[in-house]
């Protein structure tokens, strides 16, 4: 209790982290929840890794000189590469898994492995050192300042409020296709729509708290939630609140035991998996010994 | 039915990519009519029916939807269950409210109107007591319920059925036809069935089209479904 007190004083110094945390566990799993039912689970590990490609892609044209180093507009510029790089590859990558031909998993692979690989290589080669990427994919949640909570609340309000406004759309599109065709949908246009979300929230969540932390709050709310859900609504409700719930569980057992941040709040999120899902089993199996107790008499 | 054309395709080939499948298809079905659409495995029943959608654009020739009230025509399609992932959580009643999407515009929640219809819907298809429990879990002919009344709460002008019957059992394959029969009967519903069931469209439509070697034959129940033409064009599939 001492320690939710610390952490929601104004004061507190690392006050900014808990925002974030916040905002990307209640954010993320809103989007995730459309990777997971879209069977996209794979984009959502190579996306992450996609985007800190191009963040350190970036930093390395600075260090080279190709573009000006502007330490006001880093933030800004590390968001530019980060979509850069991630809005492409969704749109190349959903193409692929749309047309089924192929091992796709083999080319999400090959996309996450080479983002991963490609990270480390223009991180070795810049001259202005490692710029505090290597925090970044470490899912270190430490130096965020003001204006990266700011832009980050802006950006997942306004895909929360689209998300809210176009979720029939979205879900039309997603769930049954060709019903939408004959619903006269604009199906190219809402899937590009959907994208661009899943994008930006991914771009936006890798610049504040890193790959590994970003996929954790994609996928794993979800996938807790999809026990539980008897429908969409309560889908996605309990997908995020788990997100926020455990973002700020996470917050607290890091800054009591002086753990690093993302990787508490992804093993974190494991560890209430494995539970939900015990938990789930348990109450199946209590209701069909009872429907069979119930049978015999 | 009346003599008004409501679909008519002129030279229309149908397949996919460079694979024609059909070709120069010449049709023409009239409002409230209620037509079998049969074929063997592979005769195309789905890709013409999916054609028709305008979820698989034309190799050739022309549909022509006749406008239904000085708008353009509303299709109820029902595709086959197993197209549909059971990964979503989706309410049955959610699965339905899915159908009233195309007059409610992006940006809008459907209607407290809109959702009585969707429930009016599942009342009609005998579903309503499954309106809560989730789509996945339901059995195939409950399942082919709810998906009959997601079609019929689009307002369809005319209702496309993909194998509504296929892979369930002789009950429900029963209960189905007989609502569907019942659809027919009370709303003068224009009807469009494929089934691969000789028997099912024998019984219910009135008119069929059978694809057979690339050719498709339209007529009346009573003159295509005969035993002597069945077993004459049975023998030539044979051949």
């Amino acid at each position: 209790m001492d320690t939710l007190r610390e952490i929601f004083d104004p004061h507190f110094l690392l006050r900014n982290s808990v925002y974030i945390s916040l905002l990307v566990g209640l954010v993320c799993p809103l989007v995730g929840v459309y990777l997971v039912l879209r069977r996209l689970i794979f984009m959502g590990v190579a996306l992450p890794q996609i985007s800190s490609c191009g963040i350190a892609f970036t930093f390395a044209l600075q260090g080279w000189g190709v573009i000006p180093h502007v330490h006001q507009s880093e933030h800004g510029l590390a968001f530019f590469g980060s979509s850069l790089f991630t809005l492409p590859t969704i749109v190349l990558l959903s193409l692929l898994v749309r047309r089924g031909r192929g091992s796709v998993e083999g080319r999400l692979g090959t996309v996450y492995v080479l983002a991963g690989a490609w990270s480390i290589l223009l991180l070795a080669t810049n001259p202005l050192g490692e710029h505090g990427l290597l925090d970044l994919l470490k899912g270190e949640i430490i130096a965020i300042s003001d204006a990266d909570v700011g832009w980050t609340a802006a950006t997942f309000c306004a895909v929360i409020l689209l998300l809210f406004l176009f979720g029939k759309e979205f879900l039309l599109i997603s769930f049954d296709r060709e019903m939408a065709v004959t619903l006269k949908k604009n199906v190219l246009f809402w899937d590009a729509l959907l994208f661009l979300l899943i994008g930006v929230t991914v771009s936006m969540t890798v610049l504040s708290v890193g790959p590994l932390v970003a996929f954790g709050f994609l996928l794993i709310p979800s996938l807790i939630a999809h026990l539980f859900a008897g429908n969409m609504r309560q889908f996605a409700l309990i997908a995020s609140v788990i997100g926020g719930l455990t973002a700020l569980g996470g917050f607290c057992i890091a800054y009591h035991w002086d753990f690093p941040v993302g990787p508490t709040d992804v093993a974190l999120l494991g560890v209430v998996y494995g539970l939900a899902f015990l938990g789930q089993k348990s109450v199946g199996l209590l209701k069909s010994r009872r429907s069979q107790a119930e049978g015999g008499r | 039915m009346t003599d008004e054309a409501v679909l008519t395709l002129e030279h229309v080939a149908v397949g996919y990519g460079r694979r024609v499948i059909l070709s120069d298809v010449n049709l023409l079905l009239r409002r409230g009519s209620f037509t079998g659409l049969l074929g063997a495995n592979g005769s195309g029943k789905s890709t013409i029916l999916k054609t028709i959608l305008g979820i698989i654009p034309p190799l050739n020739g022309r549909i022509v939807l006749t406008p239904a009230g000085g708008r353009p025509p509303v299709l109820g399609y029902m595709p086959q269950r197993e197209s549909l992932d059971p990964i979503y959580p989706l309410s049955s009643f959610e699965v339905v409210l899915m159908g009233v999407c195309g007059r409610v515009k992006p940006g809008l929640r459907i209607s407290g109107t809109e959702k009585d219809w969707a429930h009016q819907c599942l009342r009609e298809t005998g579903a309503d007591q499954l309106s809560r429990k989730l789509f996945s879990e339901l059995s195939g002919g409950q399942k082919q319920r709810v998906l009959m009344a997601r079609a019929l709460a689009t307002r369809p002008d005319i209702l496309l059925l993909d194998e509504p019957t296929a892979g369930i059992d002789a009950l429900a394959t029963k209960a189905i036809m007989e609502l569907l029969g019942k659809i027919y009967a009370e709303q003068r519903q224009t009807i469009i069935m494929v089934s691969h069931d000789l028997t099912t469209v024998r019984e219910h439509a009135k008119g069929v089209i059978w694809l057979h070697e690339g050719k498709v034959l339209h007529g009346a129940v009573s003159e295509l479904l005969t035993l002597d033409k069945i077993q004459e064009l049975l023998d030539l599939e044979l051949r």
